[in-house]
């Protein structure tokens, strides 16, 4: 059992908040559940609409044809209707959200005492509950849904585990300007602050978010900075300051389709380069890619941890898609705890003479800051490889391998099921994880899946395994979509061997 | 354990041309911190300095105390970050002209907003000196160099009015001489909030002093009133960056404080009695 369900309208009718209940609810209820948020970049009006899946199994992902389409207003038919299953029903009617939520809770048979939870969590109770009534009232049992033992797992968005990933690993600190995809993060860890005390702190500019988070970290305090594509670009000198200084500094980056203001609300993960490379010189840094909640709150605490230990900036990249999407998780993030504090003292963006902290233009000094620093690097690569990576899905003795990196995880995962191949993902792009090579080497057939037009993880197997793919074998979608299940399937079966 | 020592100098030897303003300013600031170290309960550990890039900035090399020497014109996000991540700590930053006024303008201004407890002094030569001379945004009309053979057109900017206009809790100009320097930062240990020093600190080299000191005077010997707005704005309208003329009034000491509210005292996170969970 597998229902795909669109929610449309304008924005400010509140189908947003309508899927998230819904949503709560089902995953509450014992349900897998994923959903997907398509929106444009602006307040009131336009048409915007969410996908909800949920079933009895594992979902990670939405597909482009619907079992059900509930209409806030006419244009969501006029627009979706095309993509709706033979004999398929739409929902719509005169009333507001919580009238279609009545009405959906009901037709997935679920209480309204579940329904009334939620209602009394969110404002102008009486009137949703008027509303919610009617709707519940008017519909009837719909679906043929089948029930499912009640199970705890987690529903969050990667942005929420991004910010619980943060708080678990103590930070102190979080400085931000905002800018979509990245804003979820700092209003979750905002939210936070009475919790667990650290501090959010929204500066004039993304320069001033990244030198006061350079200037926070060497006091000691484990601090973070967020930002999307356009705001790292203005971050990238600090970068380079983290990287001569030895400065712990966490770089959240949050992707959206670019170059430049791109398109502001919709997904890309076109900046995997720009995280390797940006900055001027030569540092370690690190660049963790997660590709669902879990994985997010895990590198999260991981970029911390690893940071604080090496004195070197990480940049925790992910995008659009990943952050703005919720999903259930059955595991238990693994956090690893801090175990090196930082130590105030003479911190230079010269290069520094060890005695006195002072600059220094000595050719013997800059030889041995420049050896340190490899070392510390070299340490640093060793040091990831007690942690995973990469990560091996499906069938891993087929000759077929995908290979991916981030959000696409969640349609991958759902596409692969059934089929004769195996995914690799990598999650830690720098440093790369050594062992990829061998098994890459033992494939005959690999396929990249990327959502940007050029295949970067394909450039850094290349540059890290010599393994060319050719652009025939890769799948690369950049219409600002994320990859859904049903299509990318279709598209694995005719490369498959 | 905090540390005993109180030894401010380092080993590095200063690369400021003999004779630079700029030794001044460092021994003003050195005199400044050893009588505060003389107090009960002071120690190096309770300081932290901030500067950035050019001739100024090597103060951080010759001040042993523990600080970040950021990036131009980034000393006030950077330094503003030390105070946020330890309140504890005393932040003195240092910027120039070039770095304050041009690349750093919007940092400047969201300072005086934020109003973090935190001293900031410009060392302004009105010139980009370790470029070797290049006009700033508080260099004169029509002064010419190698890269303005015409001379440059825009009108210099007058930071003491911007300040003032910007809501600054502390608007103070000293010229770059020992006593001068030490007696300001007296004053601004007194005010609890940004606090703004512009020292005019001539380039021997590439904007040399044709008789600045000659024409200024002592706000206080004038018995100016620092409570009074638009007599600040009045003071500050006296001299406009535009060069020395016969008539020229240079007032300096403190123009204008205001009692306010500090950023840090504003969020509980940063108090003493928060404890993180």
């Amino acid at each position: 059992m597998k229902y795909n369900i669109l929610f449309g309208g304008k924005a400010g009718q509140g189908a947003n908040i309508l899927t998230h209940i819904l949503a709560e609810s089902l995953a509450e209820e014992g349900y897998y559940v994923f959903y997907y948020r398509d929106y444009k970049s602006l307040i009131r009006g336009g048409h915007g609409f969410n996908v909800l899946t949920f079933s009895d199994k594992p979902v990670h992902s939405h597909e482009s044809k619907y079992d059900l389409i509930v209409a806030l207003d006419q244009e969501t038919i006029d627009l979706h209707k095309k993509d709706l299953k033979k004999g398929k029903t739409i929902i719509d009617g005169k009333g507001q959200n919580m009238y279609f939520a009545g009405r959906m809770y009901k037709a997935l048979g679920l209480s309204f005492s579940l329904l009334n939870k939620r209602l009394k969590k969110l404002g102008r109770y009486e009137e949703n509950l008027k509303q919610a009534k009617a709707g519940f009232e008017f519909q009837e049992k719909g679906f043929d849904i089948v029930k499912v033992q009640k199970k705890k797992r987690t529903f969050s968005s990667g942005s929420v585990a991004v910010a619980e990933g943060a708080v678990k690993s103590g930070i102190d600190r979080y400085y931000a300007y905002p800018m979509t995809p990245a804003t979820a993060v700092l209003g979750e860890l905002a939210q936070r602050q009475e919790k667990y005390g650290h501090l959010v702190l929204e500066l004039e500019n993304e320069i001033a978010v990244a030198g006061a988070g350079c200037g926070s970290a060497c006091t000691g305090a484990k601090t973070m900075v967020g930002t999307s594509g356009g705001g790292f670009c203005l971050m990238t000198e600090m970068l380079s300051m983290c990287g001569i200084a030895k400065i712990p500094l966490v770089f959240y980056l949050a992707q959206r389709a670019g170059p430049a203001s791109g398109v502001a609300t919709y997904n890309a993960q076109a900046d995997l380069h720009m995280a390797r490379h940006a900055a001027h010189g030569e540092f370690p840094r690190l660049v963790l890619a997660p590709g669902d909640p879990v994985e997010a709150q895990e590198l999260t605490s991981q970029s911390f941890y690893l940071s604080q230990k090496f004195g070197c900036p990480a940049i925790l990249i992910s995008d659009k898609h990943l952050a703005e999407s919720y999903y259930t998780t059955e595991h238990t993030p693994v956090i690893t705890k801090i175990g090196h504090p930082t130590k105030f003292g003479r911190y230079n963006s010269y290069e520094q003479d060890p005695v006195t902290g002072s600059a220094t233009e000595d050719a013997d000094v800059i030889i041995a800051n420049v050896k340190e620093r490899k070392q510390r690097w070299n340490a640093l690569k060793k040091e990831c490889e007690n942690f995973e990576g990469y990560k091996i899905y499906g069938k891993k003795s087929s000759k077929n391998c995908i290979v991916f990196w981030g959000s696409p995880k969640g349609a991958i995962l759902d596409a692969i099921q059934g089929l004769d191949v195996c995914a690799i993902q990598i999650l830690y792009v720098e440093p790369f994880p050594k062992k990829v090579q061998k098994i890459l080497e033992g494939k005959k057939n690999i396929i990249a899946v990327e959502n940007n037009a050029t295949g970067q993880l394909c450039d850094v197997i290349r540059e890290h395994t010599g393994i060319l793919i050719p652009e025939k074998d890769k799948i690369l979608r950049y219409d600002a979509r994320p990859f859904l299940c049903d299509e990318l399937k279709k598209q694995l079966e005719k490369k498959l061997k | 354990m905090k540390t005993k020592d109180t030894n401010l100098n380092t080993t590095t030897r200063p690369t400021w041309c003999p004779g630079c303003f700029n030794f001044q300013i460092l021994a003003g600031f050195k005199n400044y911190v050893a009588s505060e170290l003389k107090k009960k309960n002071v120690t190096k550990d309770d300081f932290a300095i901030c500067s950035g890039i050019a001739c100024q900035a090597k103060i951080f090399d010759y001040v042993n105390l523990n600080g970040l020497n950021t990036l131009h014109g980034r000393e006030l996000p950077s330094a503003l970050g030390l105070k946020l991540g330890n309140p504890k700590l005393n932040v003195f930053a240092f910027g120039g002209d070039g770095g304050t006024y041009s690349e750093g303008m919007s940092h400047l201004i969201h300072a005086a907003r934020h109003n973090a407890n935190i001293t900031f002094t410009v060392h302004n030569n009105q010139v980009f000196a370790l470029t070797v001379g290049q006009p700033t945004s508080v260099t004169e009309k029509g002064y010419s160099d190698k890269t303005t053979p015409e001379g440059v057109v825009s009108e210099p900017l007058n930071p003491i009015k911007l300040m003032l206009n910007a809501n600054c809790s502390f608007v103070a100009r000293v010229f770059a001489d020992v006593k001068q320097v030490e007696w300001v930062y007296k004053e601004a240990a007194k005010h609890k909030g940004f606090k703004f020093i512009e020292i005019i600190q001539p380039c021997i080299i590439f904007h040399p002093n044709k008789g600045y000191k000659e024409h200024t005077y002592m706000l206080e010997d004038k018995k100016h009133d620092s409570s009074d707005f638009n007599k600040a704005m009045k003071r500050a309208s006296e001299w406009n960056y535009d060069g020395i003329k016969d008539d020229t009034k240079i007032p300096l000491g403190i123009f204008y404080k205001k009692k306010r509210q500090c950023m840090e005292d504003q969020h509980w996170q940063l108090k003493d009695s928060a404890k993180k969970k």
